[in-house]
């Protein structure tokens, strides 16, 4: 859309400089047609001038016959070189029309011939006097011949002057016609190109009106859903609070009322009784778990992240310390690689390696010789922490229900769990931006990878993983 | 009443109260306990007023346990009225509730509760906590002197 207009705004400027290019060049044609028209009209002038400057001579050559007085001479002597001035300009006015230059050359002998002429006369009238000078005159008197040719030479230069001007000027406005014409299309052209860029735009404008109101609504309807959903997170939270005290307190006193047989009634029960009442016991202690660790998952999904560079190397110190009394009577190899720091939520980042360290030694608890190691690699440019043991492992094909909620791939009879712990870790993870993935094979042990955000002032010197094999032993049995 | 109060349970669930006596009382802790099923009546007691305006303000109780979600007047409120008079401020509170959220300790620990324990499920469990309860607030702790109930004092009762 945006292309098609940028198409036509194109097209019209196109069209205008076009236009403009074509005035300017009309323009300065009709500057030349002016310039032409001035030029004959000189030419014109100057052919009238040298009949006026013959005349001239004549009259000075006439007067000093008769007078014999010098202003005559003088007279006669400015019409014989205005002549010759004029014809000079003259020839120099027509010097680019090769026809006017050769009715030139044959004006030329013309004038020269009546100049000749009266030289001659006024040469006898100094010399001979009056009478002679008459005389002489009147014996060659070809006056009138040479004056009529110069006349009709003249007057023929002029009609081709004159002839050549109407060519020029006919060519000239047919011209104008033509660019006229053009102007005047091309400015309709361009009319309507704009029109047709204006209407496209128009189109476009109430398009992107349209989606603008369109995305607005969406808008509305998103902002509308928002606060259902935060209502509705509101009455989820209501209930998880209610579910803690309504749902434990009845557990309390299921297990507290069968407690409370077994040490007042126990003597009176047999043996089949009591472990009747250890089930209801243990049946109620179960569901406490659920309860509790469901509340901690919906807790997790409420709580804001207060994210912050956190060391991770001092957090797992920290879990691993408080898995020491878990670990006593086990001998269990740990292998710590360093670990750089992350921009997380300390607290939530601790539960996560408590949860994967927890279930490394729950799932190593039948090897003799426990290994748990927990380090960070790169993988595709991303720092990504493991945390790998030795246990029971699980077959790959169930790897889509690991992170379930109450998921279990174990039986609870071999591994207690209410099947929350790796759901939290996830949804810990996620929460962090992160990706959390498990590889593992039947017997041979699991390995967990997560990724979460390096601090950012923190990117720039960090080229210390792949990870230095740098580990810390600690052997506990 | 032959013995003055010594423990006041503000409990609404009578299995809880149940147990909780009982606990109490195989420990021996418990010579006299008054129990208050809602929030109305344990400050109807604590500020001896309607059926417990027979009460002075002399011999207040030892040890207040106090439930979260009570019917009328909830747990917090309790807390709240105890603390903002002075002829009840130095009571020991302990809350003992089903609830460990978040904003519930904020506001307990906020109202200045002596202790905050969240009920375990497991009766074992929850009767140790009882007992070690009972033992510290009743036999470890010295109860505050009578002198620190200013109120009390001015009322000359």
């Amino acid at each position: 859309m945006t292309s098609s207009i940028k198409l036509i705004a194109a097209c019209a400027l196109i069209v205008l400089a076009c236009i403009g290019a074509l005035s300017f060049w009309s323009e300065v044609r009709n500057d030349e047609d002016r310039e032409w028209v001035r030029h004959t009209y000189l030419v014109v002038g100057k052919l009238q001038t040298v009949r006026i400057d013959i005349t001239q001579a004549e009259t000075g050559q006439r007067g000093f016959m008769l007078t014999g007085q010098d202003r005559y001479l003088k007279l006669y002597g400015a019409g014989v070189n205005q002549v010759r001035q004029d014809m000079t300009e003259l020839r120099d006015l027509t010097s680019d029309n090769s026809r006017q230059q050769e009715a030139i050359q044959r004006l030329d002998p013309l004038i020269a011939a009546r100049l000749a002429e009266l030289g001659d006369g006024i040469e006898v009238r100094k010399r001979s006097g009056l009478l002679a000078g008459v005389e002489a005159v009147t014996r060659a008197n070809n006056g009138e011949k040479w004056m009529g040719q110069i006349a009709a030479q003249i007057g023929e230069m002029r009609q081709t002057e004159t002839q050549l001007l109407s060519r020029r000027l006919d060519t000239a406005a047919a011209s104008a016609r033509k660019i006229k014409v053009v102007i005047v299309c091309g400015n309709a052209l361009a009319i309507l190109i704009l029109v047709v860029a204006g209407f496209v735009i128009h189109r476009e404008t109430s398009r992107r009106n349209r989606a603008e109101q369109n995305l607005k609504h969406v808008n509305e309807r998103l902002e509308r859903r928002t606060a259902d959903l935060s209502e509705t997170n509101i009455e989820l939270e209501s209930f998880a609070y209610s579910v803690a005290h309504d749902l434990r307190a009845p557990l309390r006193h299921i297990a507290g009322y069968s407690n409370v047989l077994v040490q007042d009634y126990g003597p009176q029960l047999d043996e089949e009784g009591l472990r009747y009442l250890g089930k209801i016991g243990d049946g109620a202690q179960e569901m406490g778990r659920l309860v509790d660790d469901l509340l901690s998952l919906s807790k997790i999904g409420r709580q804001q992240l207060a994210l912050q560079k956190t060391p991770l190397d001092s957090i797992l110190r920290q879990v691993v310390e408080d898995f020491a009394p878990e670990c006593s009577g086990r001998e269990v190899e740990w292998r710590i690689g360093a670990l750089s720091s992350a921009d997380c939520d300390p607290a939530l980042m601790k539960q996560v390696f408590a949860n994967l360290v927890s279930n490394a030694l729950k799932y190593t608890r039948k090897r003799e010789h426990a290994v748990i190691q927990v380090g960070q690699t790169k993988q595709n440019n991303e720092r990504v922490i493991f945390v790998r043991d030795n246990g029971v492992g699980f077959d790959m094909q169930y790897v889509g229900k690991l992170f379930g909620v109450f998921q279990r791939l174990h039986k609870a009879r071999d591994f207690e769990g209410t099947g929350v712990g790796l759901a939290i870790v996830q949804r810990i993870i996620r929460k962090h931006g992160g990706r959390i993935w498990a590889e593992a094979q039947l017997d041979q042990g699991a390995t967990f990878f997560f990724t979460v955000g390096l601090p950012e002032n923190n990117t720039s010197k960090k080229p210390e993983f792949p990870v230095t094999e740098e580990e810390m032993h600690v052997a506990r049995s | 009443m032959s013995h003055e109060v010594e423990i006041l349970l503000v409990e609404d669930s009578p299995e809880d109260a149940e147990l909780t006596m009982r606990t109490l009382r195989r420990n021996k802790l418990a010579n006299v306990v008054q129990v208050a099923e809602d929030g109305a009546e344990a400050l109807d007691f604590l500020f001896c007023r309607g059926a417990h305006k027979e009460r002075t303000f002399s011999h207040p109780p030892k040890l207040v346990l106090l439930d979260l979600k009570l019917p009328k007047v909830d747990g917090l409120e309790v807390l709240r009225a105890i603390r903002a008079d002075a002829r009840t401020k130095a009571i020991p509170v302990v809350i003992l509730t089903s609830s460990k959220e978040q904003k519930d300790l904020i506001k307990g620990y906020n109202l200045g509760v002596s202790a905050y324990v969240q009920k375990p499920v497991d009766f074992e469990q929850f009767s140790e906590a009882i007992r070690q309860i009972g033992m510290f607030w009743m036999l470890i702790n010295q109860p505050a002197p009578p002198e620190a109930f200013v109120a009390n004092k001015a009322h000359g009762a």
